[in-house]
């Protein structure tokens, strides 16, 4: 385990976006997966101590954030934002170096994630995405961490680049927390996931299983709105533009199997080798809730 | 629907798209599939003479007009009423101080749709009367709710401002204007590149009815494969500009002949 | 694997307007830096025999009541006025924005602090708060600038910490936080240069500004004094014989026009040229 989230509720000013969620970084990586509005970002800046919690604890090497050598941590834990987050007026290699402060070690570096080490001179603008996303990656690197927490690091791209980062991701030898709304990555990068509604996490566990056979209405929602190439149009199940509801479960005004039991919060608890907090789990597990 | 011959879009002396042909049918669906740069948006945007300051050459029938030698009016007619432009993050373009619904109507009135039984628009076939004002709600109210239902969203919803409703919401609105306008092609550039993939799956159910049941014919850009695959008769590949292969879907993606969009399928996570 | 148009548009199409505004200030300097080759006579060259004479080929601009000749006047005026336009801009634009961008990146009670002090500043008409300065100061160049970077400043602290929390906000600052650089380094480092930019349009904006503040500082007889040239001080001289010596008056109100308009025209030039909105990728 090097990070967990025990009971983690965070809020901006007075408006608490995610709520009591617990959570262990464990080995073999591990998926966030959320749409937009489930706070899957706010979690992340939370793991980065970039945000406190304001009820709960989030802990690296079992002890409190608040607690640890924060050098020793800002070392070891690194995000890896979206391409866009290179400081417009800085040269990619001084990005590079800004956490090492060794410009000596950045031609290695950029070898490393497959760029050119001439274009250290260059400024963001003048790279591609797929470039910059490279640059990204080589910035957290330089500092030699434990483990990378990466927040849509390929959604901005084109597919064939996309595959390339993803290929450069999978061969770094870091632990890493991937937070997406994409299903496929996740499945290539993460040996556990969770999925997280409404700032909540419904369903946890291996992620081949969650894809597999979702135990969560939300989760199988997911999965089936994913196009697949040369298959069926994607489904829609419920109504997504629905809000999350304030009372029992928030998912309980979008899914088609909700009964009145659903007004009551569903505790978190295990069904078929993962943690799932839904009433109809067993529904939805055997298949028959879909069409 | 849409005639496309030897379209070639240039920006100074760079062509930035060329596309030899293209046809879509009423009811058809065409998918024009590429990465950032390849020149499938320019192309969309010829083909409603919307591409500014570039030089376009070729030849492009939209709902029988002659697109690039047509003159502005007759333009602003039918991209206003029978060729409809859907866009990646409609809520950008809607003002945001005006409801929903006054937006609608005076886009209406703008086009002369009053609802009205008399009104002389072309009937979209197969389509019951009633729309047009021969059934229980007469006039333009009637039209915009039933435009609203097309696409699945409550006409509650024409009380609300643009920054009141979500992005899939406002995908939604906006080719509920289009239905309300008696469009007969929708042209749509990434509608859903911005969207949740739970909302993605809602606005394109919305779409493929609407092809089922009033024939809309759609022409579609997307980077997105996977969705293409599943929605689309036939589909361009386009790469810097140039169309790389072409034809049926499914053709296409089980027996793709050119080697980038062999590339593209193998991207695919 | 090629970057297309790498370049800004700023450095290779500049803008026509902000050229045009740039040359004009230009030209403005430098006619105040050589006023000393450039004017056909020396400053302060009393003549009272040639008192009030319309313009010649002698006197281009005419002379005025002691008999100096105005366009030497106006060019060694103009050295006054712009010298008051740079001092008050730097020190108000250097104080503004330092405290701002402090505000703006540290937010919380230190941005509410800050914000305040502008505030009781900004409550004061900004004339007004120049005056009550100008009166308990002697009336000098020095009290002119004194008194109008008073109440500039709180500006440029506004404008700037507007920025810089949006800059705060951006990924590249939270990926220097998460490897360890000190919050002063972030702020010098990513906050402050990607905050300049408005800081920089407002500038040139403001510079007409300053300089139509000094003059009616002058001009009410709290700024610069005789037997110094400066452009609101001549205005003020010549007002009361506006209807029978028309130019004693006009030209420096002229080159008070002229100077406002070309920093004006440079501002709006530069805000279209530097908004990111039109610079390619």
């Amino acid at each position: 385990m090097i990070m967990c989230a025990e009971g983690v509720t965070l809020a901006y000013g007075k408006t608490p976006v995610v709520h009591d969620v617990t959570l262990d970084i464990t080995e073999g990586g591990v998926g966030l997966i959320g749409e937009s509005g489930s706070g899957k970002t706010t979690l992340a800046r939370a793991f980065l101590s970039l945000l406190e919690p304001v009820k709960g604890r989030i802990t690296y090497g079992g002890r409190d954030l608040r607690q640890v050598d924060m050098k020793a941590f800002r070392k070891a834990v690194q995000p890896v934002f979206q391409a866009e987050s290179l400081d417009p007026r800085m040269s990619v290699g001084r990005s590079i170096a800004e956490g090492s402060r060794d410009r000596a070690a950045v031609p290695a570096l950029m070898e490393e994630v497959g760029l050119d080490p001439a274009m250290a001179g260059r400024k963001p603008h003048q790279l591609s995405g797929g470039q910059r996303q490279r640059v990204v990656i080589a910035r957290a690197l330089a500092v030699r961490p434990r483990l990378l927490i990466l927040d849509e690091p390929t959604s901005a791209l084109d597919v064939t680049v996309q595959a390339r980062i993803l290929d450069l991701l999978e061969g770094v030898g870091t632990e890493r927390l991937l937070i997406t709304h994409n299903l496929a990555v996740v499945g290539r990068l993460c040996r556990t996931s969770h999925v997280l509604f409404a700032g909540r996490i419904v369903e946890s566990g291996p992620t081949e299983d969650l894809l597999r056979r979702p135990a969560h209405p939300y989760t199988l929602a997911l999965r089936d709105a994913v196009p697949k190439l040369g298959g069926e149009p994607p489904v829609a199940r419920g109504r997504a533009e629905s809000a999350p509801a304030d009372t029992g479960c928030p998912f309980r005004l979008r899914c088609p199997l909700a009964v009145p039991e659903c007004e009551s919060v569903p505790e978190p608890r295990e069904v078929a080798g993962r943690r799932v907090a839904c009433h109809r789990a067993e529904l939805v597990l055997t298949g028959l809730a879909g069409r | 629907m849409i005639r496309i011959r030897d379209l070639r879009v240039a920006y100074g002396p760079r062509e930035v798209a060329h596309v030899p042909a293209l046809d879509v049918g009423a009811g058809e669906c065409v998918a024009i599939v590429g990465e950032s740069g390849s020149g499938k948006s320019t192309t969309l945007l010829a083909a409603l003479g919307l591409a500014e300051g570039a030089r376009v050459s070729g030849e492009v029938t939209v709902c029988g007009v002659d697109v690039l030698r047509a003159r502005p009016r007759a333009l602003r007619a039918i991209r206003g009423s029978k060729a409809a432009l859907v866009i990646q993050s409609p809520q950008a373009a809607l003002s945001p101080t005006t409801r929903l619904g006054v937006l609608m109507r005076r886009a209406l009135a703008l086009h002369g749709v009053t609802g009205a039984p008399s009104q002389g628009k072309t009937q979209v076939q197969g389509e019951p009367a009633d729309v047009r004002g021969g059934g229980p709600r007469r006039g333009i109210e009637g039209v915009m709710a039933e435009a609203c239902e097309a696409v699945m969203l409550d006409p509650a919803i024409l009380r609300r401002y643009p920054h009141e409703i979500s992005g899939g919401q406002a995908q939604r609105f906006a080719i509920a204007l289009a239905i309300a306008l008696g469009a007969e092609v929708i042209l749509a550039d990434e509608p859903t590149s911005a969207l949740d993939v739970t909302v993605q799956a809602e606005v394109v159910g919305v779409l493929r009815r609407l092809r089922e049941e009033r024939g809309l014919a759609l022409l579609f850009v997307s980077h997105d494969l996977a969705l293409v695959s599943t929605i689309a008769d036939r589909v361009l590949v386009m790469k810097d500009g140039e169309v790389v292969e072409s034809g049926q879907a499914a053709q296409v993606f089980t027996r793709p002949s050119h080697p980038y969009t062999r590339e593209l399928l193998e991207a695919l996570p | 694997m090629t970057a297309v148009e790498p370049r800004r548009r700023l450095f290779r199409v500049p803008d026509r307007f902000a050229a045009f505004g740039a040359v004009l200030l230009v030209l403005i300097v430098l006619s105040a830096v050589f006023a000393p080759w450039l004017a056909p006579y020396e400053e302060n060259d009393v003549r009272p025999l040639e008192s009030l004479l319309p313009p010649s080929g002698a006197h281009w601009f005419g002379t005025d009541q002691v008999g100096r000749d105005v366009l030497t006047q106006v060019l060694y005026g103009g050295r006054t006025s712009l010298v008051i336009a740079a001092a008050v801009l730097a020190a108000s634009a250097t104080v503004g924005v330092t405290l701002g961008v402090v505000a703006g990146y540290a937010g919380g009670w230190a941005r509410d602090v800050i914000m305040r002090i502008t505030d009781v500043f900004l409550a004061f008409p900004a004339l007004l708060l120049s005056l009550a300065l100008a009166v308990v100061l002697q009336p000098s160049v020095t009290t002119v600038i004194l008194a109008i970077a008073v109440t500039w400043w709180p500006w440029y602290a506004r404008l700037s910490a507007s920025v810089a929390a949006s800059v705060a906000t951006r990924s590249y600052v939270d990926a220097a936080r998460c490897l360890g650089v000190p919050a002063s380094v972030i702020v010098a480092r990513h906050v402050l240069p990607n905050s300049l930019t408005p800081v920089l349009v407002q500038l040139s904006l403001d510079g007409g500004g300053v300089i139509l503040t000094a003059a009616a500082l002058s001009y009410l007889g709290l700024g610069a004094h005789e037997p110094t040239a400066e452009w609101g001080l001549m205005v003020q001289q010549g007002q009361t014989i506006f209807t029978t010596n028309w130019w004693v008056v006009t030209f420096p109100g002229l080159a008070i026009l002229l100077t406002a308009f070309a920093f004006n025209v440079l501002g709006e030039g530069l805000r279209g040229a530097l908004d990111p909105r039109r610079t390619v990728r």
